[in-house]
């Protein structure tokens, strides 16, 4: 069997998901728990691993996938010489622990693809078989096995190691087009277009010309670098139609290493970097007991039917809120029509359902929580691979990975934060030479903290580097057009420090230092802020700098405070809400003929909501107006409302595909007497409003 | 039977073949749409305006738990303005881009019209925008204008994701 050939496994549709979902789970615990093993070994750890292995290799041969059952059974043998102690986990056995789990990664991707990926593990276990002889030439085997990087020139290699050497990812992608697509030539031609949209595309088979030319054939293989992840990758092919099973290969710095003449910089041997798991303390002992046994009580339910559950518990919970409006109307007219006792049974029904509605709401909400851990479990081995890659030697902390948050979060916070770290590594740490001269210890600390506070989840990233240099930053904003100078100059150092959340900025000092700060982070704020998240960052020069990510629980409801404007009710989601005070006590001032907003000796605009949404004063309000103070990063802006309704959950709806993105609205709420209020993309106003009073 | 919002092809034109449609009032014009396409009546009741939106669209509105736009269907054909009166209904059609309510100034029946008696819109039309329309029924009593639903309901603008992020790796990679 050769690569792009198809493949003929042993299950069926559920069978499928059920074996991807096992088997994506036991990968992930292998890939946090062999990072760690190298640290600190421990029975209990090694025990783990070898479980995990071993139903790996249980499952892959259930369905007849011969080669994977054959690489995990190679595993296993050396898991258990480690188990037994005839040999020691040092880092050249992790090594190969490591890259025959990133081979069984795209083995297990061949189920779902059903095509040849190419990966031939013959070589991947004879190095496993090598370090159970003892045989520490093990080395010399050509890890090349795996295929991926095999297949290209070793030229190509070569370019795509200097690119991981930068900073960049490199991917190995092959892609097959149906069978049944008469043209495949013109697939192929927009598959190149679409990844070079996102990357660069430094080779391919067949070669460029004959794809430009409209020649290509029914598969594509080739090698895509850049600053993204795999899934943006796969969102990238997702563009084109006609496409069978893609296979997206992440490429490391070893594999590229093994297919190149020339021996790479960067991983020294040695010079590891140190990886220690904090557990939470409560959590430490027994938690490997009480994961297992949790285990064994669960159902795997669908995401789908979570979140129609969520959609129809929302429902209820409008109709609930209606029914006691219902109840309050018809409380006088039972009263006097002297019908106690009806009146008594349609309040304890009432009430009875009230509860009721909010204990389910409550415990959907909790089923569609995940610990944070699925997330952080991908960090030791990001730390471990990155530091390797820019010579830097790291001590990785995590606590709070049990700190549940929704799913929904859970999936939108992963790249950010894996961004964020591995800039933290690659821009926050100073190289050991650097940290020995300014007196510090050779190996740095980042420290991943995950807790909960209020209806927020918290998450920072906190390293003891070198700080964020705040006079380079203002220099590259006013140097890009960002900011002005004035602004700039005037601007405190913690208020400087958040510059390097504007577009376009970039602190790197050389056009090779293509992990600059300033394009990552812009990118992080722009995805928290998508989930109705705030980052924010700390630094002090020569101790380290600080993210401090702030989520709302869950992405179903905000809590928000509702007002009036203009007849319409608005939702202000309380995370960028600071404050809100009578309009007649307010210290509003005229600057320039704008009108001012002062607070806490600060100045800066203020803007009628309706206004600022595009709806003009048709209306004249009555009464006093209110003014609600908004922050988002460190923009300002006092928005002036008719009536202030209160704080209130609110039950996020789209605005649906004929009305599409409003400028300035997120979706609308349904209120409590049945009608809808628009909910208000804070973000976007607050930064449109900031930038027009400036 | 036809296809729903398409003409009969000479194949399928049997002499027995007939449109099913709902007839409904706008001033003094009758209009109809393919009763496969609509997925209920109710009365007019209350929406939420949005700022800043294309004048015909009347706003948003809470049908038993989901968040429908309200097209006023008089605005959108070039109809004069009139008052919601108590025979004011929302037609709630299921289009291209999910579920759409219609003000129409009555719902007056509905009706099987034979394909035959169809035609292709073309001067007898008084509605200025007939892109609308995709046929006229002429009827005993009356003249009912056949409305194409994606005609009335315009696709979205498109392009107004935040590329931001990929326009940066696009500078890069060149």
């Amino acid at each position: 069997m050769a690569k792009g050939q198809p493949l003929q496994f042993d299950l069926d549709e559920d069978d499928l998901k059920l074996f991807t979902e096992e088997a994506d789970e036991q990968l992930e615990l292998l890939d946090t728990a062999l990072v760690q093993l190298e640290g600190e070994p421990d029975a209990e750890l090694v025990q783990q691993i070898f479980r995990a292995a071993h139903t790996l290799k249980g499952s892959s041969a259930t369905i007849g996938h011969k080669r994977m059952a054959s690489l995990t059974h190679a595993m296993e043998s050396v898991l258990d010489a480690v188990r037994q102690n005839r040999l020691s986990p040092d880092s050249d056995v992790v090594d190969v622990l490591l890259v025959a789990l990133d081979a069984l990664r795209v083995l297990a991707a061949e189920v779902t693809t059903r095509v040849h990926s190419g990966t031939e593990p013959a070589a991947i276990e004879a190095r496993l078989k090598d370090i159970l002889d003892g045989n520490d030439g093990g080395a010399a085997v050509s890890l090349t096995a795996t295929a991926r990087p095999a297949s290209m020139p070793p030229a190509v290699a070569d370019t795509l190691l200097a690119e991981l050497n930068a900073g960049n990812q490199a991917f190995h992608v092959h892609v097959t087009i149906d069978a049944s697509c008469e043209l495949p030539g013109i697939r192929c031609y927009q598959v190149l277009q679409e990844i070079e949209a996102i990357g660069a595309v430094p080779w391919t088979a067949p070669d460029r010309d004959a794809i430009e030319a409209g020649n290509g054939e029914h598969s594509l293989t080739m090698a895509v670098t850049g600053l993204i992840e795999e899934s943006h990758v796969r969102t990238a092919l997702d563009a084109v139609s006609d496409l069978g099973p893609v296979v997206v290969a992440l490429l490391s710095v070893d594999e590229l290493a093994a297919a190149t003449p020339v021996t790479p910089l960067g991983s020294v041997p040695g010079e590891r970097p140190r990886l220690r798991v904090v557990e939470p303390e409560a959590a430490a002992p027994a938690s490997e007991a009480k994961a297992g046994k949790k285990a064994s009580q669960s159902v795997r339910i669908d995401v789908e039917r979570l979140d129609g559950l969520m959609n129809l518990v929302g429902e209820l919970v409008i109709d609930r809120t209606r029914l006691q409006q219902i109840r309050e109307a018809a409380n006088p007219v039972l009263k006097d029509a002297n019908l106690q006792e009806l009146l008594q049974n349609f309040e304890e029904t009432t009430s009875h359902l009230t509860r009721i509605t909010d204990e389910l709401q409550e415990e959907i909400m909790r089923s569609r929580m995940l610990p944070v851990r699925s997330v952080l479990s991908r960090l030791p081995r990001l730390v471990r691979d990155v530091s390797a890659k820019c010579g830097k030697k790291v001590e990785l902390i995590m606590s709070g990975e049990e700190t549940e948050l929704d799913r929904s979060v859970i999936e939108e916070i992963s790249d950010p934060l894996v961004h964020i770290l591995r800039n933290a590594i690659d821009h926050g740490l100073e190289s050991p030479e650097e940290r020995r001269a300014a007196g510090k210890p050779e190996t740095g600390t980042v420290t991943v903290t995950a807790w909960n506070q209020e209806t927020y989840i918290y998450l920072s990233v906190k390293d003891d580097g070198k700080g964020i240099d705040t006079a380079t930053l203002r220099n590259k904003a006013v140097e890009k057009g960002l900011i002005a100078r004035d602004v700039a100059d005037a601007a405190s150092d913690e208020a400087a420090v958040q510059f390097i959340f504007l577009p376009g900025l970039s602190t790197a000092k050389t056009l090779s230092d293509v992990s600059g700060r300033g394009v990552g982070m812009d990118i992080v704020r722009t995805n928290i802020e998508r989930v109705n998240g705030n980052v924010s960052v700390r630094s002090e020069p020569g101790k380290g700098s600080e993210f401090i990510i702030q989520l709302p629980l869950t992405l179903a409801t905000t809590k928000a405070l509702m007002v009036m404007a203009q007849q319409t009710v608005y939702a202000m989601p309380l995370v960028s809400v600071t404050e809100a005070l009578l309009e007649r006590e307010a210290d509003i001032h005229s600057v320039n003929g704008n009108r001012t907003l002062r607070l806490r000796g600060k100045l800066f605009p203020l803007i009628d909501l309706a206004q600022a949404l595009g709806d003009g004063p048709s209306v004249e309000p009555e009464g006093e107006r209110f003014v609600v103070a908004a922050r988002h990063g460190s923009r300002q802006v006092g928005f002036l409302v008719d009536r202030l309704l209160g704080e209130q959950d609110v039950v996020v709806k789209s605005l649906g595909d004929l009305i599409g993105n409003r400028k300035g609205l997120t979706g609308a709420t349904i209120l409590g007497d049945g009608t809808l209020g628009l909910i208000i993309d804070m973000p976007s106003l607050i930064s449109e409003q900031a930038l027009f009073a400036a | 039977m036809a296809r729903p919002g398409a003409f009969a092809t000479e194949d399928e034109q049997a002499p027995s073949a007939e449109e099913h449609v709902v007839v409904f009032r706008l001033g003094q014009e009758f209009y109809a749409l393919d009763i496969q396409a609509v997925q209920e009546i109710v009365r007019i009741q209350p929406t939420t305006s949005i700022p800043g939106s294309e004048p015909w669209v009347e706003g948003i509105t809470n049908l038993r738990g989901r968040v429908v736009p309200v097209i006023d269907l008089r605005r959108r054909c070039g109809v004069q303005a009139a008052d919601h009166t108590s025979d004011s209904r929302v037609v709630v059609v299921g289009g291209t881009t999910g579920m759409v309510g219609l003000i129409v100034d009555a719902v007056t029946e509905v009706m099987r019209i034979p394909v035959d008696q169809i035609e292709a819109p073309g001067s007898i039309v008084s509605v200025p925008q007939n892109s609308y329309l995709r046929g006229i029924a002429k009827l005993e009593d009356r003249l009912v204008s056949l409305m194409d639903l994606d005609g009335v309901l315009p696709s979205r603008e498109m392009g107004e994701r935040d590329e931001a992020g990929q326009t940066e790796t696009i500078a890069r990679a060149a």
